[in-house]
């Protein structure tokens, strides 16, 4: 690979770590900075009981940004969420400008208020198994997100979230 | 009212029996056992929709108060629903939750439902159709034509719905146990074939009947930001929940204001066949099922109790076979942006239920539960659970209100 070609991966990498980090620390509107104006964000699945493959969740830049600025209207479960995540590939596009990003990601529940704090706040659970599908571009050494799919190994949601994964 | 002391508090409210229930029909072992007996084993439960078995030798599998369950579609297209149990040695015959019997399986044959452990194998219709080396081992004392399998009550309707009845004679046809509370909708879904799009499931720790108590009743818009703003105007409260026999239950339609949630649209582009656009039914029905249409989104939840503070509700949508892409896409957008695991309001739905189970877990002190508020049967109205309770009672002989002492209607509990 190029020093470019590198470089270019490492700035995918550098921008889907501070995504995760971003998220973690329900940071939305930086985390948002990150994302092309017209950046296309989903959650899918495939559900092998009813054989299809489905969406859970889909917005653009501009809901995600409505939707995360009326959070604290609505009633959540206010236990954090947290991501360990590891960039698996990253196939940098024939220009050079754009690139295509495998990670593999585990969320973690941090109980706080969701079902009897007094137990089990502290504690953390396995919330959710997935990949980050991220389609990047590349300027100036600076990796935007043009599109992320979510694709959920996790099908049993239990009580689910208000917030982006 | 000031705070009240141990024996204020334990104090039977002042309103009439049947208005309020005692927390042990949600936190009693025993009676949740009583349950599964008298009531998941004797009604209809509807299981999966038949989209999720669409060709022959499709399979799907379920189950209903412990005992497992398998659907299966015969080559004359009959969807057919048996005891998942080989006859052999008690092994659960199929293990997936779906999938095709037309490739034969590491044990057995194509278009055959093969038990792993032994070998045996049935037919769609569930005639035991082979017995490894059956004579060198039973002689003449038993012969597969013996070892069917325990076929179940199964039909399809209600939108396409599979529904078993693990009783054999059951008090009533499908049509008569569900029919009367279906027809609002009746048109809507049973015009042109459904199709499942979405599925996700939650195990929460909470009775099932806590569920259902959420999906019949409306007051607790109060904790959904999203209903609060397109929904509390005078057509909602104008809506009416009408009480059927059986302990269903249903609530009539108004239009839905989706634009004055922002980021939201308005969906009236997107119906159902011969369904208003922008109108909202909910049809909820005993022992536990809900059925919800709501403009271009259609979804079913299905209780499964697991214990008395335990429940897994199956979510599901569904859109119009028929549907173009674009049509299912706004189909799923609707859905999930209410209802999807990262919607607006399940999940606040769910946080409710499960905050209930956490204070009424097994061996908290008996606590009455309020169902008084009566509103001439308008939307706020808790007639759909009191309906619902003096059902329940019927069927488990107890006095919701006391469920210590046998059922008693609430006229003559009131007599008392
Ligand atoms: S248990 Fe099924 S074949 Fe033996
Ligand atoms: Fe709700």
């Amino acid at each position: 690979m190029s020093a470019n070609g590198a470089a270019t991966v490492e700035a995918v990498k550098d921008a889907i770590y501070r995504s995760c980090l971003l998220l973690d620390d329900e940071k939305w509107e930086e985390w948002l900075s990150l994302c092309d104006d017209g950046f296309q964000y989903s959650i899918k699945a495939f559900s092998p009981e009813i054989n299809y493959d489905m969406i859970y969740f889909s917005a653009d830049r501009n809901h995600l940004s409505t939707m995360t600025e009326q959070l604290p209207k609505h009633n959540t479960d206010h236990s954090p969420l947290k991501r360990h995540s590891v960039v698996y590939t990253v196939d940098v596009g024939e220009d050079g400008k754009t690139a295509t990003a495998v990670t593999s990601l585990v969320v973690y529940q941090n109980m706080l208020d969701g079902i009897n704090s007094h137990l089990d706040s502290g504690e953390n659970h396995l919330f959710l198994v997935g990949r980050y599908v991220d389609k990047l571009k590349v300027d100036n050494g600076r990796a935007t997100f043009l599109e992320r799919e979510v694709r959920l190994e996790t099908r049993r949601l239990d009580k689910g979230s208000h917030w982006p994964i | 009212m000031p705070a009240r002391n141990r024996k204020q508090w334990m104090t039977d409210p002042q309103l009439p029996r049947g208005d309020w229930v005692d927390s042990r029909v949600y936190s009693d072992p025993e009676i949740y056992e009583e349950e599964l007996e008298k009531i998941f084993k004797k009604v209809w439960i509807p299981l999966c929709h038949e989209s999720e078995l669409p060709e022959p030798y499709d399979f799907r599998t379920a189950t209903i108060a412990h005992e497992p369950v398998i659907m299966t579609r015969g080559p004359d297209n009959a969807v057919r629903a048996f005891l998942n149990v080989c006859p052999h040695r008690g092994m659960m015959i199929e293990r997936r939750p779906s999938g095709s019997f037309l490739e034969g399986q590491p044990s057995g044959n194509p278009k055959r439902m093969t038990c792993m452990f032994h070998a045996w194998q049935f037919d769609m219709k569930g005639n035991c159709v082979y017995i490894s080396r059956e004579k060198e081992g039973y002689q003449d004392r038993i012969c597969k034509e013996g070892q069917g399998l325990r076929r179940l009550r199964c039909e399809v309707g209600m939108g396409g719905f599979v529904w078993v009845c693990l009783d054999d004679q059951p008090e009533h046809s499908l049509e008569e146990w569900a029919g009367k509370p279906f027809e609002c909708i009746r048109e809507a879904i049973d015009t042109e074939p459904l199709e499942v799009f979405h599925y996700h499931k939650a195990i929460i720790g909470t009775n099932y009947k806590l569920w259902h108590d959420t999906n019949s009743e409306f007051y607790h818009d109060y904790m959904h930001y999203h209903n609060r703003v397109t929904g509390f105007n005078d057509e909602y409260f104008a809506r009416k929940n009408i009480a059927f026999d059986h302990g269903h239950v249903n609530v009539s339609s108004f239009e839905v204001k989706y634009e004055e949630y922002e980021g939201f649209e308005s969906r009236e582009e997107l119906s159902f066949p011969k369904f208003p656009p922008n109108q909202w039914y909910m049809v909820d029905l005993f022992p536990g099922m809900n059925f919800n249409l709501r403009g271009s989104a259609f979804r079913c939840d299905i209780v499964t109790p697991l214990g008395p503070n335990e429940v897994m509700i199956e979510f599901r949508g569904l859109g119009v076979k028929s549907d173009t892409p674009e049509q299912r896409r706004t189909r799923i957008d609707h859905h999930n942006s209410i209802w999807g695991p990262f919607g607006r309001n399940l999940h606040e739905d769910l946080i409710g239920v499960a905050g209930q189970g956490t204070a009424m877990r097994p061996g908290t002190e008996p606590r009455r539960i309020l169902h008084g508020r009566h509103e001439d049967n308008y939307i706020h109205d808790e007639v759909g659970m009191r309906h619902y309770y003096d059902e329940w009672g019927k069927w488990v002989n107890r006095l919701p209100s006391d469920p210590t002492q046998a059922y008693k209607s609430p006229a003559a509990a009131a007599a008392e």
